[in-house]
């Protein structure tokens, strides 16, 4: 059977680095279960309802809110734009409407978390990513290292980063520089496989 | 000079060690570097940068202009340092800088002696003007002025400490931990704005520092620093410089992290850079002591009044014994009343003939000598201040009797203040001249989100100060929309005088002939004299951009701090004008020098630029490739065998291909989906080509112009449905065709029903190519890739290794090719089941260089020949071209310009000789002179194994009709002349049997 690597399947080694004491900042990574994007023109909402709504998900979120049912989430990326994880292949909902496109393997999922996570992103976006202003359930699309990346905040002081995957190592090695201050761990239970189109 | 006993804020239970010049000097937490230096007795710290003059500690703040020293060694070494603002550390070392063979014998201090030579504007009389015609001269003599003049060197070592940004987001920014400062930052935290408070001192307190230990200040600022503290909406960030102010109200900080220690704790930061998005401001920087100007005012022991105060009070240092205070204004009344308290025989000469009573009060009582209406004329001394001469003045500084000489070991001066509005100058231009404090502030508008206070805005007394502070804090927190109510503003304390009132607008002591007592000095740090602004004046350079660049006054690393008013003053004196109408210039970031390394971050080094790499990067640096910088993206270049040199790999792979079969890593082609309803009649209106007739499982190779009729990019499209495309892209146009496709979609095309993204991240990419690549392919997929099941530009779906693969079939490199597109994940699991198979039909990998020879070999143009200048007739492609649809640039491309027929056109170049062209190389007739541009360049250039000689593709005046001239080529950059015959540019196959076959 073959298995899917994550592009950081080589770089990530879990331990302890940075400054000694207290660890202020966890990195790293998680399977991407199914990846979609969906995208229309105008009726785009119309063309979508029936899809969202057979995953359970009601509108696919706002620009800057993700919409989350069950393991399925949605990122409106665009007005007429959602990005889903957790779908089931979509490809037989394509029409004049709406197209379907797979991209499970296109991003890799890098999670950071902590009491300096925010500071950690501060350093590398130049968005305002303090609890007020990006709380859970918010993303944001943005630059971390010059490379394009949609960061979601999952919980009070932690996010999923999304990073197209050829960039994964450049960017992984950014948060790495500028997590060393905080100190920071890398656990073992990191998952180096993605999950996209399936092998037969 | 000496350590007093007791006082001042430093901590004597930790002494450090430091080292000037290798001399241990007394130091405690606490202190400053050039506190130490005052403390062990040290006069002479520097050299001057023209005149090598001796120079010692002039201030103790931002605005010194001669105590600059290199400090720490090794890698670590940082020039230019100014020791007012070091920090004292366990094992800090320091040495003098700009002084050969030593800071007491020196060398260049022969300047001194030719200053004449070395006056205003001695660059272009002295060596440009006589030498018109030529710049060797000028050169030459260059080369020694710049060992001559300057300042500290440089390290080469790389600098091992590191660096960091960090963007920040605020209500307020308060700007300077100062008495108004620190009421700003009180009422906006207290409305409940979010408050960042930034002070480059690492202590709060501001002008509070230099008042006795004791003084009601220290429980004002106290009290104010716990209530802050105490409000979870304000951060305070000490050792933190406010540098520069940008548009959308962006500031640039930089806070130093570990410059006060040795060596920064493992992992952590020595300098951090701070972009702060702040919705309003408030500038309470202070002001600057200003000097006064008089001969040998630049002599070690002549400083700001105040600084010598400082020292005093903040750091327990007397800097002198007999000192003689030098004013036109009330605030160094305090400097010498407690510099008389402390011990010293202090002279006070006012320029004022009758002081104000309150001032008189202070000196007299703390035993002061006061002499009004005197000033100094002349410091006396060399490397040390033994004197001063003092002399009976009238309203404009004038001597106006007989001088008398009174020993002293330090001048202590004060011609008013500067306010601090570098920050406000640099968002908001020219500062405004406030008359009584005679200085320039910001204009006051209540539109600006930056706002002085105290000061910097020219305060007259403290309760001014803080009523300032408080009202531009409280109304900074209202605009930011913060809720509460800011209070009460604090209440005052007693503190010394101010300079505003009574100030005497009179900062040069001349003779009555208007001369100077030898070199005065109005900007220290760049040796500019008060005799230059004369000459300057004289000249006719009047106007202040001009006396600025003239003379270089004011574009030193100080910025002007210290030089400005006195040198506006001169110019409105000789133009008979006054001070605002001969105006000022404008400030520009930093506000203080600040390191390259902070600027920098991690974007050094391998972090320079982000770099891309392949699903399989892994498995090329594991099996040994050496790889090479293709953009972004990083790929294998070849693969040595042994010790296999570049030539002798690309050589190797090139021709395996031919002969056998090999595979190359091409998942850096840019990839793009392109799907909708109107996806057709978009690749239709981009490409040159038609492709409404595409059929799925079909690809076709395209051509797209830009609108201006050039060549932008070339590449296949592939139909994977009714109304999904899949378009491959040259590696280094990806983002460009990308952006290109969705502006268009966005602009011109919004009636089109189709949207572009960038799958090349999804998809993996592998070139099988060979004689041998078909059997390959169905061995390891199982499918039937004959002519007939698979012809040239068609595509099928697979399984290699368990996993789903698109084989399209086409063909870069003139062999019988395929291109296996895999989801990326998998990607490296199918190149390696590949290799496995690929044993039996020798597969071996080859790299881009020998990528690059095959299509060379097979005159497929690549990114050398679209190279943004060449049209479709220029490279042979205007067959593409559809006559019967419009296009991108089909109309641009009909200019005459693009048609004229001697434009260069795409060739071959079998090059004679055993020697291989280089890229960029000018065409030359075989018998035409080579000069001027030539009749074309060579754009790719490879050693041909099927050809067996070197080939080259160029691009030819009149090229079509040249075949068979010999050209010459000529490499001007590398000294290489070579010839080379004119043939077709598809050298190999050029019927296409093998990739049709």
């Amino acid at each position: 059977m073959a298995e899917a690597l994550s592009p950081l399947h080589h770089t990530i080694t879990p331990g302890r680095y940075g400054v000694a004491g207290d660890v202020g900042i966890t990195l790293g990574t998680r399977q991407i279960a199914g990846l979609w994007q969906i995208a229309g023109w105008q009726g785009f909402d119309r063309a979508a309802a029936p899809v969202l709504a057979a995953m359970g998900l009601h509108d696919g979120g706002s620009y800057r809110r993700a919409e989350q049912a069950g393991a399925v989430t949605a990122w409106r990326i665009a007005p007429d734009k959602i990005l889903i994880e957790g779908a089931p292949d979509l490809s037989a909902h394509s029409s004049d409407d709406l197209v379907t496109l797979d991209l499970g393997h296109a991003r890799t999922a890098i999670t950071l978390g902590g009491a300096a996570a925010r500071d950690l992103l501060m350093q590398l976006c130049a968005v305002d990513c303090s609890a007020a202003a990006f709380a859970a359930g918010a993303f944001i699309q943005t630059g971390i290292h010059h490379v394009g990346v949609l960061i979601h905040c999952t919980g009070p002081d932690s996010f999923d980063i999304l990073v197209p995957g050829t960039w994964a190592e450049t960017i992984w090695e950014a948060l790495h520089h500028n997590a060393l201050p905080h100190g920071y761990e890398v656990s073992a239970d990191n998952n180096s496989r993605i999950s996209g189109t399936n092998p037969t | 000079m000496k350590r007093l006993p007791s006082g001042g804020r430093i901590d004597r239970s930790t002494p450090l060690n430091i080292r000037f010049d290798g001399r241990t000097l007394p130091a405690f937490r606490g202190d400053t570097l050039s506190s130490a230096m005052l403390a062990g007795g040290v006069s002479l710290v520097g050299r001057s940068f023209k005149y090598h003059r001796p120079r010692g500690i002039y201030s103790a703040g931002v605005e010194e202009p001669g105590a600059m020293v290199h400090l720490r060694d090794g890698p670590r070494h940082e020039p230019n340092v100014r020791a007012t603002v070091t920090e004292a550390f366990d094992g800090l070392v320091a040495t003098s800088q700009n002084a050969w063979p030593s800071l007491s014998f020196d060398i260049g201090a022969v300047n001194n002696w030719l200053g004449p030579f070395f006056s205003a504007g001695f660059y272009y009389k002295t060596f440009i003007g006589p030498f018109r015609r030529s710049t060797r001269f000028w050169m030459m003599c260059e080369t020694f002025i710049r060992k001559a003049a300057g300042m500290g060197r440089a390290s080469y070592m790389e600098d091992p400490d590191q660096y960091e940004k960090r963007n920040a987001f605020c209500d307020v920014l308060v700007i300077g931990g100062g008495v108004a400062g620190l009421s700003a930052a009180l009422a906006a935290g207290r409305a409940g704005a979010q408050v960042l408070l930034v002070e480059q001192d690492f202590e709060l307190g501001g002008a509070v520092l230099s008042d006795p230990v004791g003084s009601a200040g220290d429980d004002w600022v106290a009290r104010a620093r716990a209530e802050l503290q105490a409000l979870d909406t304000v951060r305070i960030l000490t050792r933190t410089t406010a540098f520069g102010a940008y548009d959308g109200d962006t500031y640039g900080l930089v806070e130093r992290v570990s410059d006060h220690v040795k060596v920064p704790v493992a992992h952590q930061l020595r300098q951090r850079y701070w972009l702060v998005r702040a919705k309003r401001a408030v500038m309470a920087t202070g002001a600057i002591e200003r000097p006064l100007v008089f001969g040998g005012n630049d002599t070690p022991g002549v400083m700001l009044a105040e600084s010598v105060r400082s020292y005093l009070n903040r750091f327990a240092v007397l800097a002198g014994q007999t000192i003689v205070v030098a004013t036109n204004n009330n605030s160094a009344y305090a400097a010498a009343a407690d510099l008389a308290g402390a011990g010293a025989d202090v002279t006070l000469a006012d320029m004022r003939t009758t002081p104000p009573v309150e001032a008189r009060t202070l000196a007299e009582t703390a035993g002061v000598r006061l002499l009004p209406g005197h000033g100094v004329i002349e410091a006396r001394g060399g490397k040390r201040v033994t004197g001063a001469r003092l002399v009976p003045v009238d309203g404009t500084g004038r001597a106006q009797g007989a001088t008398q000489t009174v020993k002293a070991d330090v001048i202590a001066v004060s011609g008013g203040w500067t306010p601090v509005v570098h920050l406000w100058s640099q968002r908001y231009g020219k500062p405004v001249f406030h008359g009584e404090g005679a200085c320039f502030i910001p204009d006051g508008q209540d539109s600006h989100p930056l706002q002085g206070a105290g000061t910097a805005m020219a305060a007259a007394s403290l309760s001014e100060v803080i009523a300032q502070g408080f009202d531009r804090g409280a109304e900074a927190a209202q605009a930011a929309g913060a809720p509460g109510d800011a209070g009460k503003a604090p209440d005052g304390f007693a503190c010394r005088p101010f300079w505003q009132n009574g100030l005497h607008p009179a900062w040069a002591v001349l003779t009555a002939q208007g001369k100077t007592l030898g070199k005065a000095f109005v900007d220290f740090q760049h040796d500019v004299k008060i005799s230059d602004i004369d000459q300057a004046h004289l000249e006719g350079y009047v106007s202040v951009e001009h006396l600025k660049r003239y003379t270089t006054l004011g574009m030193a690393t100080d910025q002007g701090k210290l030089s400005n008013v006195n040198a506006l003053s001169r110019m409105a004196e000789l133009r008979g004008k006054a001070i605002p109408d001969v105006g000022t210039t404008t400030f520009r970031p930093p506000f203080t020098p600040i390191s390259i390394g902070s600027l920098v971050g991690h974007g050094h080094g391998r972090h320079f630029r982000p770099t891309r790499l392949s699903p399989i990067h892994q498995w090329h640096v594991e099996h040994g490739a050496r790889m090479t910088e293709a953009g972004a993206w990083m790929r294998p270049w070849y693969y040595p065998q042994y010790a296999e040199d570049l030539c002798t790999a690309y050589i190797r792979e090139a021709a395996h291909v031919r002969a056998h079969v090999g595979m190359v890593d091409v998942s850096t082609l840019g990839k793009i989906a392109v799907q909708g309803p109107d996806a057709a009649e978009f690749l239709n209106r981009i490409y040159v080509n038609g492709w409404k007739t595409l059929a799925v499982g079909r690809l076709r190779y395209g051509v797209m112009l830009r609108e201006d009729g050039f060549v932008l990019d070339d590449g296949a499209t592939a139909r994977l449905g009714v109304q999904d495309y899949f378009m491959s892209t040259t590696t280094a146009n990806a983002a460009k065709v990308l952006a290109f496709a969705e502006h268009l979609l966005q602009t011109a095309w919004k009636d089109l029903r189709v949207h572009v993204t960038t799958v090349t991240d999804q998809w993996a990419a592998i070139a099988v190519a060979g004689p041998k690549a078909r059997a390959l392919l169905a061995k390891v997929s199982g499918a039937d890739l004959g002519p007939g099941a698979l012809p040239n530009n068609h595509l099928t779906h697979a399984m290699i290794g368990g996993v789903q693969v698109r084989i399209h079939r086409m063909s870069y490199s003139g062999e019988l090719a395929y291109e296996i597109y895999v989801p990326a994940g998998y990607g490296r699991h199918v190149w390696q089941a590949l290799h496995d198979a690929g044993g039996a039909f020798d597969l071996r990998p080859y790299g881009t260089e020998a990528m690059a020879t095959l299509r060379i070999e097979k005159g497929h143009v690549a990114g050398p020949e679209l190279d943004g200048r060449t049209t479709l007739k220029d490279l042979g492609l205007e067959g593409f071209a559809s006559s019967k649809k419009p296009f991108v640039g089909s109309v641009l491309q009909q200019r005459p310009v693009l048609e004229d027929p001697q434009r260069p056109t795409l060739v071959g170049l079998e090059i004679e000789g055993d020697t291989g062209a280089k890229p960029g190389a000018l065409l030359y007739a075989a018998k035409a002179d080579a000069k001027g541009h030539g009749d074309g360049w060579v754009s790719s250039t490879t050693y041909s194994p099927a050809l067996g000689r070197y080939i080259a593709m160029g691009l030819l005046k009149n090229g079509r009709t040249r075949k068979g001239d010999v050209v010459r080529v000529e490499d001007f950059v590398g000294g290489q002349s070579l010839t080379a015959r004119v043939v077709s540019h598809h050298f190999f196959d050029p019927e296409g049997e093998r990739k049709n076959g």
